[in-house]
């Protein structure tokens, strides 16, 4: 795979050392090491890169991604091609400017350890498109040679695509929208797909020699039972994916935190969902919830999935990589619309408005392609802290137990100790069982 | 602004029930006299209060002067001072209506005369003030202005000949409006070289001009710099500026009898110039100050405290700042076991008890906890050993040391259709009170009066009466004296603690239920804690009812990938905010909104 074309902005002996990176958060000597720019205050070079795909079939009622739906998704309107060509203008743009930034431009930068697809389904796009963007991707930004190249599908037959050719395109790693083995459930959540679809998917992906699957789960869901739930659980544990998240279903308000402005990062909540959050927000139940989570527990570690992360559990080797550079605060680039990248400094996002995006990526007339709309937040030292602090909390393996000794985050986690949602185990500090359901008491209580 | 003699002058205030349409009333007449152009115009010009226009009621009383050429050819000086329409503020309506000598009554062409009208018509009437009766919206399809007119000449005894037809909203009737007050209402009698003698009606404090009081004068002529002494408190002082209201602040170079204007003292103290006062010329004083208003009374009593402790003298300050505004807000030192120090407020209703704490927290930058409303009772001790007024019932003395309780009743009036005459009936009799009587204003009205006690009206009474009556009825009460009661004190225990600010005097035969009711309440409205909290209700040491309220199991961000880091980080700066904005009881965080359970456990 080709690493790099693009002439270096600065001489290479301005170059910084390869980005250092810990296998867990804060396992130096400081314990803000991790998470925490070591060039002092300057951007790093991304090691993983996330796409976002924004269509889909038919919209899920719960589902707060940027998603666009209908005559754009598919058939002789779809909106799909003049997209991924659009997303190949934001690729070179983002290549040029990492380019022109002083001590991460250039061929020595190291190659991308994590692509990742997501959306949206991102499964409506042909192989060829995908491998197009893959191959774009490797000529600008370098792709390693054991990277994680994930790709999110819809299991049903019509959506879930070209599986084999996925693979042939460089996609190792389909992560699979189950959400449930319970053809009502399923039915509930606006889902099209029924449960088998899960399972002839799988069996599709590891025919191409795709070298992990990865299958999302929904729990506290309108009409779900403890036995429903129980029943979901074997079924998935039965058809052995590599990796399994399990997610509470939370229903929050996108237009109430002001994100559905049109520069904001997500989409307005139509009438209809809006509606049905509030009829499954009244059905929750966080007693039964809590009791789903250790169901999962249960179920899931006697098959070896594992909790690596508060909502999700793999087997040896197949924890997401592209997913712990988040949790490590590792640098990500990111394109198309409402995708966040982050340089170790800064936070940038796209708007979420196709219409938006499209405009300024493949102006009419043949004009010159611009930077989409957007936003950034750089982020102050309190709060890289208390991020730091927060996300590497929710992975298994903690913070280093030095963090207890910082001056602004000693105080909540002492709390969390002494309420029992945190523990100490060797030097690292890590959430309990009932920590990781009641985990933003804790994390509430640590920031600035 | 040229001097318009004292002859061609007058004075008048707009009554009405709420939402009858007074403020657009006042706003057409502020249009046509040009006292503010076009340009210029907001909605409800005088209701300039945020919270004012928010919930579409008048708080404050306030004036503006108009100038007005009549048919006569003659040029008229009007003050028009505008007056809240709700139950709670006829206090303040009656303290507008002493600078007056007529008022204009404004019923809605629709809805006929409401329990308001009829309270507010009778303060005028007391006051000998000149009505002219107005029937507004006579534009709505619904409108029925023949029927009103027979309203207002059975129930009032208002001439029909008397009565002008109008819509505010579409300018029709004000030049009739505007002739009539210069036709009917006399211009103010008062000698204007008698020595000063002006009654304070409300006061400002300006950063600038010190206490800015509000003043109509009743004799003699007031200069610009002249020298003045306010006759109560003694305090002398310099005019600075001397003006009227325009409606914003337009200095004059004289005042004289009659008119009404505004005065900066260059006062620093707000207790030296209170509403009420009556003010004179230091160099020829008046012998005798005027009769001055009569203090408000409170009827509902709260403590008021600052979420954090340290926010006491803000809160202090901020009292003493709101009293000079609103003179019928009492306030003495408190301290509660559960939420520190604070003040003991009296309030004229619920619903300028509401105001005031949103004043405080918009206008002072205020968290605070109210606790349980409660009126005041007159508990006679044991041993004759006399009375003590109780407010608060975390004061109530232990049972032997009581012999007697009584409290205040109220006569509430309430006009209703007929239909709903039965339902009314039930929710009297089921907060203990009587029927008094019952008279038709016409086949499909009829105004009833009920006598109750005032603890069980000043819980949502009103929103019951609205909600039986599909919103219909209106209702207005004035106290009728103290009676004896078999009261209890029901005491509140959360996590086994007792929180004294949510302690309540009840009806013994009632105490089970409310108990269980505020419990239940409790129950919904605080959150769950990392524990288990029981939440009691009992009567001495026997409990009456018991919640508990389950430990929470479940407060967690499911998915935190890169887009989501700076979104969800932002939601839980909002909890934090949450737990910020709750009280500590005990180690049970309590939201403000608890302390005010009582007034929604419903129709217990």
């Amino acid at each position: 795979m080709a690493v790099h074309t693009a002439t270096p902005a600065n001489p290479p002996d301005q170059q910084p050392d390869p980005v250092h990176v810990t296998d867990r958060v804060g396992s130096g000597s400081d314990p803000f090491d991790a998470g925490r720019d070591p060039m002092g205050g300057r951007p790093r070079p991304p090691v993983g890169l996330y796409l976002h795909i924004p269509f889909c079939v038919s919209l899920c009622p719960y589902c707060d991604f940027v998603v666009v739906t209908g005559h754009a998704a598919r058939g002789p309107g779809s909106r799909i091609e003049a997209f991924v060509g659009a997303l190949h203008a934001e690729l070179t743009l983002r290549a040029d400017a990492l380019d022109a930034i002083d001590g991460i431009g250039g061929p020595d930068r190291t190659a991308l350890r994590s692509v990742y697809l997501g959306g949206g389904t991102p499964s409506l796009l042909t192989a060829a498109q995908v491998a197009g963007l893959l191959d774009h991707i490797a000529d600008r930004f370098g792709i390693a040679l054991d990277a994680e190249v994930t790709l999110e599908a819809n299991p049903g037959p019509t959506e879930r695509g070209d599986i084999a050719g996925f693979r042939a395109a460089g996609v190792t790693r389909l992560s699979i929208g189950a959400q449930s083995m319970d053809p009502a459930e399923l039915r509930r959540l606006g889902r099209r797909h029924d449960p088998v679809d899960v399972r002839a998917a799988i069996a599709e992906a590891r025919a191409a020699g795709i070298r992990s699957v990865s299958v999302d789960l929904l729990m506290d869901v309108p009409g779900q039972t403890l036995a429903s739930w129980d029943a979901t659980l074997h079924a998935v544990a039965s058809l052995e994916p590599d990796h399994v998240s399990t997610y509470q279903l939370t229903l929050d308000d996108p237009d109430a935190e002001g994100l559905t402005t049109v520069e904001g990062d997500h989409l307005p909540v139509r009438a209809g969902a809006r509606r049905w959050r509030r009829r499954a927000a009244a059905e929750q139940d966080q007693d039964r919830a809590a009791a789903m989570d250790a169901r999962a527990d249960r179920v899931l570690d006697a098959v070896g999935l594992a909790r690596y992360e508060l909502s999700n559990r793999a087997r040896p080797g197949h924890a997401s990589r592209h997913n712990l550079a988040y949790w490590r605060r590792e640098p990500v680039e990111a394109v198309g619309p409402g995708a966040h990248a982050f340089d170790g400094v800064t936070r940038r996002w796209n708007a979420a408005r196709l219409d938006r995006y499209l405009a300024a990526l493949v102006p009419p007339d043949d004009g010159s392609p611009s930077l989409p709309p957007g936003g950034t937040e750089v982020i102050d030292d309190p709060t890289v802290r208390a991020e730091t602090a927060i996300l590497g909390l929710r992975l298994a393996d903690g913070i280093d137990a030095a963090f207890g000794e910082d001056p602004r985050l000693g105080p909540g986690l002492a709390w969390g100790m002494a309420h029992e949602l945190v523990a100490r185990r060797a030097d690292r500090l890590v959430l309990t069982p009932r920590g990781r359901l009641l985990s933003n008491e804790v994390f509430a209580r640590l920031l600035p | 602004m040229p001097s318009i003699p004292q002859a061609r002058l007058r004075n008048f205030s707009i009554i009405a029930h709420v939402d009858h349409g007074k403020s657009t009333l006042a706003d057409r007449i502020l249009e046509l006299t040009h006292t503010i152009d076009a340009r210029q115009m907001t909605s409800q010009v005088l209701d300039s209060m945020d919270l004012e226009r928010e919930k579409g009621i008048t708080i404050k009383a306030r004036a503006v002067r108009l100038e007005h050429t009549a048919r006569d050819g003659l040029r008229y000086g009007i003050n028009l001072i505008d007056t809240p329409g709700h139950v709670d503020f006829s206090y303040e309506v009656s303290r507008s209506l002493q600078a007056c000598e007529g008022a204009i009554l404004v019923v809605d062409a629709a809805q006929g005369i409401e329990a308001q009208t009829l309270a507010n018509v009778h303060l005028a009437l007391a006051q000998g003030l000149v009505i002219i009766p107005v029937i507004n919206k006579i534009d709505l399809p619904s409108a029925d202005p023949e029927r009103v007119m027979t309203e207002l000449e059975d129930v009032l005894a208002m001439p029909r000949e008397e009565v002008i037809l109008a819509s505010a909203k579409e300018g029709t009737g004000i030049p009739e409006i505007l002739e009539a007050i210069v036709e009917r209402i006399p211009p103010p009698t008062g000698d204007p070289d008698a020595p000063l003698r002006g009654l304070i009606f409300d006061s400002h404090y300006d950063p600038y001009k010190g206490v800015v009081a509000y003043v109509r004068l009743a004799e003699g002529t007031l200069h610009q710099r002249e020298s003045i002494r306010l006759m109560a408190s003694g305090a002398q002082a310099e005019i600075l500026e001397l003006g009227v209201f325009r409606p914003q602040l337009v200095p004059v170079e004289r005042l004289g009898p009659g008119e009404v204007g505004y005065v900066a003292t260059g006062l620093k103290s707000v207790a030296d110039c209170q509403v009420g006062d009556t003010l004179t010329a230091s160099h020829h004083p008046a012998a005798q100050p005027l009769p001055g208003y009569k203090p408000a009374r409170s009827l509902v009593f709260a403590g008021l405290y600052p979420l954090e402790g340290p926010d006491y003298p803000l809160l202090r300050d901020a009292l003493e700042k709101l009293h000079l505004n609103d003179a019928s807000i009492t306030f003495e030192p408190e301290s509660s076991v559960a939420l520190g120090f604070g003040f003991r407020c009296g309030f004229l209703g619920l619903l300028h008890m509401e105001i005031i704490q949103e004043r405080l927290e918009r206008e002072f930058g205020l968290d605070l906890i109210a606790s349980a409303p409660s009126v005041e009772y007159h508990v006679t001790l044991t041993h004759g050993r006399g009375e003590i007024p109780v407010d608060n019932p975390a004061r109530l003395p232990g049972p032997s040391d009581i012999e007697e309780i009584a409290e205040p009743w109220v006569k509430v009036s309430i006009i209703t259709p007929s239909q709903y005459i039965g339902t009314l009936m039930e929710l009297a009799t089921g907060r203990r009170g009587t029927i008094g009587t019952m008279e038709y204003l016409d086949p499909q009205r009829v105004l009833i009066t009920f006598e109750l006690p005032l603890a069980e009206v000043i819980v949502d009474f009103y929103d019951q009466l609205k909600s039986r009556t599909q919103g219909y009825a209106s209702m207005d009460y004035e106290p009728i004296g103290y009676r004896q009661g078999t009261l209890v004190k029901l005491d509140v225990l959360v996590n086994g603690e007792p929180v004294d600010a949510l302690s309540l005097i009840v009806h013994r035969d009632k105490s089970r239920a409310a108990g269980q009711g505020l419990v239940e309440k409790l129950k919904e409205l605080i959150p769950r804690q990392m524990f288990e909290v029981p939440v009691q209700a009992a009567i001495g040491s026997n409990v009456v009812a018991r919640e508990t309220i389950r430990a929470m199991r479940k407060n967690v961000l499911a998915k935190c990938y890169g887009g989501d880091i700076t979104r969800k980080r932002k939601l839980l700066e909002k909890q934090k905010e949450g737990k910020q904005r709750m009280k500590r009881v005990g180690s049970v965080e309590i939201p403000q909104e608890a302390f005010l359970a009582v007034l929604r456990t419903g129709d217990g």
